[in-house]
């Protein structure tokens, strides 16, 4: 913002009369060379009783809180106050969400556990001090300020650069225009100016476009609110607004939708009639459901399968079996255990919470799966079984005969005797 | 930035003179008057602790425990030495002799280490686990079989040896350079510890990290804990700082430096107490949160011991004592700028740093003691051994080994006290807290 030669006085007013433009006075202005001076003089004007006085130098200088007599900031305790607060915020949002407003029982685990939240409140504790700081900080300093009676001294301009003020208000209940320019000129000041305040009406109000600025903008800011707040209290039978038409509507059907082509109005066909999909006819019945042919037409199986679907032998061999263990460790273990006996952590984990189920023992010689043909321990794998729910989605067939095998390499394992290992036998 | 650059006081007394002897002395004192007391106390002990097959197992882990108190002391005062010189650091200066004489203990801290190290070499198997025929049983430990390459009595006292030996190459480079400046008043020496500086501290941080893997963090040789060496080296720190600032009012109270050292820098330092207190709050914090969340057996079983029983109780008594206490207290700025509430919180600190190392390795007492795999302890669900089981040789070991630490600092406290040729040393006297 420039300022008009005629409303600037140049020099320093001896008399304090106010020239064109100036209103009553605000305060006078001292400019020092050094900082070494600034901290100096500002000691004399605090010495001679002044309180309502500031300065201003171009970066901070050593000394000078003492010098002026500036009490220490309370910002710290603000911040520690702030941080405090957020810790205790995130505690507290943790445990209505967690604990309070939408528990859920994650295997068991207890739904308010400090260890868990402390991050949360750590990070919203960081947070809130912060925030406390830096808009303390602003409070502190009453700022935004954008504008101050100093400015209106082109000298002052130099502040940001290479020079040192003492600015002493006339608002200060020891303020005597001669004799503070007296303390001020003593205390080595190289030049001092009055200060006064705009008289000019119109340069007091700030200018009218940016007034306009600032309601346009925040009555624009305001709309998507509005529009938000409309839509949630009101009903309406206009369609949605279409931006790109030919994007949102495109000439094509998508799966699952409706299209009055065919008779039963749906735009899927499926699988036409007597056909299957190459690869997925699954004819062998002994490898993709275990069957075999029997008495009524059909039975399980009590052996493996000969061969794979593409021709390569079934072997039952280590290879097998460790594939097997491999597979029941990731998707049986859960519920059966590692050893098979119905002991794993779902089971043990839904116990803590009182009535429980029991998980069948794979390898109990008197359970109903020591006795169970091979088939139709597939097909429980494969479809479930009372409560337990058919992994046939998750894994494939040759998979699954993998863990028949290696369930049955567990039964004759878990209830092995001394004969099976005649190398350990002791003499 | 106005810096304001002062030169020494015309009346200071900067030459060490005979300070050096008498702490010396004192040192040499407190180690044997307690280190006896403490082989009395083994010998008058009728047997072996339950589970133990030697009765001079508890002197060995409370040794270990002593030892790493005395280790991290000097292994502080490096990192603050080779971090000024790193980053052109300047208030160190006045008390960086003062640091470089805690430094000069290594080579005493690491001869008395020989007591553990050597026994371990010649085959005593009550200290750690790993030492023993079990830890070799591949069905009793499975997942043990593949440290014990790294964990084997040889290669641990050559790596012993090797620290040890790099410690003092670097803190006596850095002493011996510091004091050829004294003679020679060249700026360049200056520019070339800072050259140093830079690798040194990256050798420093392995060194140290692997410090705290191989004496304390293999007592528990099943257990593994990646950040174990950064919560070793922070908790250390602790103490190196509460340390200095003792030492540094010891030399003051005896009409040295009293111009020269004044309260900004006593409040630097304690503000190095504070950082660490929350730094060592905070990496514990990422150790536990990691293990207790992921809860795998073989990492929360460390947790379990100290988290059930009467270990819980020293477990809470580090998280208030250690970091809530002190952290809220030292925050303030006086706190850290006033010398008695300074001196107290130091004194508190070291005491709390013992316990820390204490906290470590301890409940390892009871834990793996020979005949004992996985399945036995704290798995089991064996709360019987979940006591704190505390012996007077802890503390006197302790105390002991605080002689001989002493005595280390004491036989490097001469000359001048303080680098009166060193080009920061005018800003280092001007040093003011903004």
């Amino acid at each position: 913002m420039s300022t008009p030669k005629d409303n600037h006085d140049e020099t320093s007013n001896g008399n304090g009369e106010a020239s064109n433009g100036d209103g009553e006075l605000y305060g006078v202005l001292a400019e020092f060379d050094t900082p070494g001076e600034l901290v100096t003089a500002a000691r004399k004007v605090k010495d001679a009783g002044y309180t309502e006085f500031d300065c201003f130098s171009p970066f901070p200088v050593h000394g000078i809180d003492p010098a002026m007599g500036v009490k220490r900031t309370i910002l710290p305790l603000v911040i520690f106050g702030g941080g405090f607060t957020g810790a205790l915020g995130g505690l507290a949002l943790q445990w209505y969400c967690n604990a309070h407003a939408w528990t859920w029982n994650i295997s068991g685990k207890p739904t308010w556990s400090i260890p868990a939240n402390i991050p949360i409140a750590y990070e919203c504790g960081i947070l809130l001090a912060v925030l406390t700081s830096f808009f303390g900080m602003w409070a502190a300093n009453k700022l935004p300020q954008v504008w101050h009676p100093f400015f209106r001294q082109e000298r002052f301009g130099r502040v940001t650069d290479d020079s040192f003020f003492i600015g002493i208000h006339a608002s200060d209940e020891r303020f005597d225009h001669a004799r503070t320019k007296k303390l001020l000129e003593d205390a080595g000041a190289i030049a001092i100016d009055d200060c006064h305040r705009e008289n000019d009406p119109a340069r007091k109000t700030m200018p009218k476009w940016i007034t306009a600025f600032i309601i346009a903008s925040t009555a624009f800011a305001l709309i998507p609110f509005a529009i938000a707040a409309k839509a949630r209290t009101s009903k309406s039978s206009e369609p949605h607004i279409h931006i790109f038409p030919d994007m949102d509507f495109q000439p094509k059907y998508k799966s699952d939708t409706a299209m009055d082509l065919f008779p039963d109005d749906r735009e899927n066909r499926g699988d036409i009639e007597g056909t299957v999909a190459r690869g997925w006819l699954e004819e062998d019945d002994l490898f993709y459901r275990g069957l075999v042919p029997g008495d009524n037409g059909t039975q399980w199986t009590t052996g493996f399968p000969a061969t794979y679907p593409d021709g390569e032998k079934f072997a039952v061999d280590d290879k097998l079996l460790e594939r097997g263990q491999k597979r029941f460790n990731i998707y049986c273990t859960p519920c059966h255990g590692y050893d098979g006996r119905g002991q794993g952590m779902v089971p043990t984990r839904a116990a803590l919470n009182g009535p429980t189920w029991s998980v069948r023992n794979l390898v109990d010689p008197t359970s109903v799966v020591a006795t169970m043909p091979n088939g139709q321990l597939f097909n429980t794998i494969s479809n479930g079984f009372n409560t337990m729910l058919g992994y046939a989605a998750q894994i494939p067939h040759a998979d699954r005969w993998a863990i028949v095998a290696y369930v049955r390499a567990l039964q004759r394992a878990q209830n092995a005797t001394a004969e099976d290992r005649p190398d350990q036998r002791t003499p | 930035m106005s810096a304001l650059v002062k030169s020494l006081h015309p009346d200071e007394k900067i030459t060490a003179g005979k300070l050096g002897s008498s702490m010396m002395k004192a040192g040499v004192g407190l180690a044997v008057v307690f280190l006896g007391l403490s082989l009395v106390l083994v010998l008058a002990r009728g047997t072996a602790e339950a589970g133990h097959a030697s009765k001079w197992a508890r002197f060995f882990y409370a040794y270990v425990v002593g030892w790493c108190f005395i280790a991290t002391i000097p292994i502080g005062m490096l990192w603050i030495i080779l971090l000024h010189f790193l980053v052109r650091g300047r208030w160190v200066t006045v008390v960086r002799r003062i640091c470089e004489a805690m430094t000069g203990s290594f080579l005493l801290v690491w001869i008395a280490g020989l007591v553990f190290v050597v026994p371990v070499v010649a085959g005593y198997q009550d200290l750690y686990y790993w030492a023993t025929p079990d830890a070799h049983d591949a069905a009793l430990n499975p997942v043990l079989q593949h440290k014990l390459g790294w964990l084997s009595p040889g290669f641990f006292f050559i790596r012993y040896i090797a620290y040890g030996a790099i410690y003092v190459g670097l803190s006596s480079y850095f002493a011996k350079k510091s004091r050829e400046q004294d003679e020679s008043g060249d700026p360049k020496i200056t520019d070339h510890l800072r050259k140093v500086a830079g690798p040194g501290m990256i050798v420093y941080a392995f060194v140290t990290a692997f410090v705290g893997f191989d004496v304390l963090m293999s007592l528990a040789p099943k257990w593994y804990s990646t950040i174990f060496g950064v919560t070793f080296w922070g908790s250390g720190c602790v103490g190196a700082f509460s340390a200095l600032a003792l030492i540094v009012l010891w030399v003051q109270r005896s009409g040295r430096l009293v111009h020269s050292v004044t309260e900004e820098h006593y409040h630097d330092i304690g503000k190095w107490m504070f950082a660490f207190t929350f730094f060592w709050a905070y990496v514990q914090f990422s150790q536990f949160m990691l293990q207790w969340y992921g809860n795998m057996p073989d990492e929360t079983i460390w947790y379990k011991y100290r988290m059930f029983g009467d270990w819980q109780w020293v477990s809470i008594a580090m998280l208030v004592g250690f970091w809530a206490f002190p952290f809220v207290f030292l925050m303030s700025r006086w706190t850290k700028r006033i010398v008695p509430s300074l001196v107290f919180f130091a004194v508190w600190q070291l005491v709390f740093h013992w316990l820390d190392l204490y906290w470590n390795a301890m409940p390892q007492f009871d834990w793996y003691q020979p005949g004992n795999g996985l399945n036995a302890g704290p798995l089991a669900g064996n709360l019987a051994l979940h006591h704190v089981g505390f012996d007077p040789v802890d503390i006197t070991v302790w105390i002991g080994l605080i002689g001989v630490l002493l005595a280390g600092i004491g036989g490097h406290l001469k000359g001048n006290l303080i680098p009166v040729k060193d080009p920061t040393l005018g800003l280092s006297l001007g040093h003011e807290q903004l």
